[in-house]
């Protein structure tokens, strides 16, 4: 049987004072794909907002264990070095900040916290060509700021793209397929299944059921009400898809 | 106070890095171009001296067809005061002026900016167009923004605009959700906030010195 990755028991979390998630239980092993899907206001960005620390939100109960660390008492930056990845529903722009300094800073920071060296500037900029390939991303986008003037589907693509250098262990994909035409949301899939090992695992929140044909997950889980309601396999989400939310019975 | 002269057609670039009491009066006659940037970027030296810096610009465009670029900068912590005061004054007609000036303010830092605009009844086709832009890093900082603007020509364009915010959190949290560290983070912001005004500085050696100093002042 293969390594628990990640483990979230009763997880209650607040934002301006509302209770969004009232106990969310979840284990996640190595290797494997769940997918969460669910009505709108479930709690399914919530979820993927506390997981990576954001300020915003107020964890009120509960715990969640990274190999088997309290995750929770990490900052946002930790998190992220010891291998917890967002890719956002929303990237944010960062006028003034180019993607090569971005992606070099956060890159070296995360070498660092692993104890290894920082790679030279001829090591990292082939690092970006390589990876950059995986995406299908023009190389001029380097010397852009992050993410300014980038088309909707650019944005997730440099999404997937920074996660293709950073290597993370635990993958939260935020409605990646939001907003992105189907020759993209193949280029994001395939990318994203590329960066698949035995050892890494990813989470993939999604309304639709489209996403889940190009990455299949292991398993389906329906969130409702801040909670998990339902889990099956990728079947599920076929259901889900044909009968609604409505037509489940929960 | 210095006064100086562009004559017809020439040109004046220049760079006044950490002079406090700088009291500058430009007049340019026809055709002339005027760029100058203003920098109070205190180091540790200059900062324990001066905790009250005042600059002064004055510049009257006397003859048609005159470019005026003015790009002011401060990054201010301690208890340091800069008060800045561009005084452009279109007396004749067909004459460009832009300006940027930005404050960075950290600690119990105040930042003053008084922008004052003149485009005379028979300065037609002026474009003249003033923006300042603040970075408040702190609780205790403050900013005191007074365009005066006067405009009596009608065929003219200009704008002005002003803003005072604080980091975007949401950029801050995007970076540490990448694992670069807060400080790190907030240097990135606020190093990319100053930059942009140093983008013309025309003599590419001197823009990478300054933009070593911003570096080496940030962190």
């Amino acid at each position: 049987m293969s390594k628990t990755l990640l483990e979230i028991r009763d997880l209650h979390a607040s934002i301006a004072g509302k209770e969004i998630l009232k106990g969310v239980n979840l284990t996640i092993n190595e290797g494997e794909v769940h997918a969460i899907m669910g009505p709108n206001g479930a709690g399914k960005s919530t979820l993927s907002a506390v997981l990576t620390g954001n300020p915003a939100y107020e964890v009120t109960g509960g715990e969640v264990l990274l190999r088997g660390e309290n995750l929770l008492a990490m900052e946002p930056e930790v998190r992220a070095r010891a291998g917890v990845f967002l890719s956002f529903q929303y990237p944010v722009e960062i006028p003034g900040v180019s993607m090569t300094n971005f992606m070099r800073t956060a890159l070296n920071e995360k070498r660092a916290y692993e104890g290894k060296e920082e790679l030279s500037a001829r090591e990292f900029l082939s690092l970006m060509r390589e990876k950059k390939k995986l995406l299908e991303l023009p190389d001029k986008l380097n010397n852009r700021s992050v993410n300014e003037g980038f088309s909707g589907g650019e944005k997730k693509k440099n999404e997937i793209f920074q996660m293709a250098m950073l290597e993370p262990c635990l993958a939260i994909l935020d409605e990646t397929d939001s907003g992105l035409d189907i020759d993209a949301l193949r280029i994001v899939a395939e990318g994203v299944n590329r960066l698949k090992t035995p050892q890494n695992a990813s989470i993939v929140i999604t309304h639709y059921q489209r996403l889940l044909d190009y990455i299949v997950p292991d398993f389906v889980h329906v969130l409702a009400d801040g909670k998990i309601v339902k889990t099956g396999d990728k079947t599920l989400a076929l259901e889900l898809e044909e009968k609604g939310y409505e037509g489940l019975n929960l | 106070m210095s006064e100086m002269i562009i004559h017809k057609g020439e040109r004046f670039e220049r760079v006044y890095l950490n002079e406090p009491g700088l009291d500058l009066h430009f007049v340019q006659e026809a055709g002339s171009a005027l760029k100058i940037h203003v920098l109070n970027i205190p180091d540790g030296v200059s900062r324990c001296r001066d905790i009250e810096i005042s600059n002064n610009i004055v510049v009257e465009q006397t003859g048609e067809g005159c470019r005026t670029e003015i790009y002011g900068l401060a990054y201010l912590r301690g208890e340091e005061k800069v008060t800045m005061e561009t005084h452009v004054h279109h007396s004749v007609g067909g004459g460009t002026s832009d300006q940027l000036v930005k404050f960075v303010l950290d600690g119990r830092a105040c930042g003053h900016f008084i922008g004052d605009l003149k485009i005379a009844p028979n300065a037609q086709k002026t474009e003249a167009h003033q923006t300042n832009r603040n970075l408040v890093l702190s609780e205790e900082a403050e900013m005191r923004t007074q365009p005066q603007l006067e405009i009596y020509a009608d065929d003219v364009q200009a704008t002005h605009g002003a803003s005072t915010g604080q980091l975007d959190e949401s950029a801050l949290f995007y970076m540490q959700q990448r694992g670069i560290g807060k400080e790190k983070a907030r240097q990135l912001l606020v190093n990319a906030f100053m930059t942009d005004v140093l983008a013309s500085v025309s003599d590419e050696e001197t823009r990478a010195r300054l933009l070593d100093t911003i570096d080496g002042v940030i962190k």
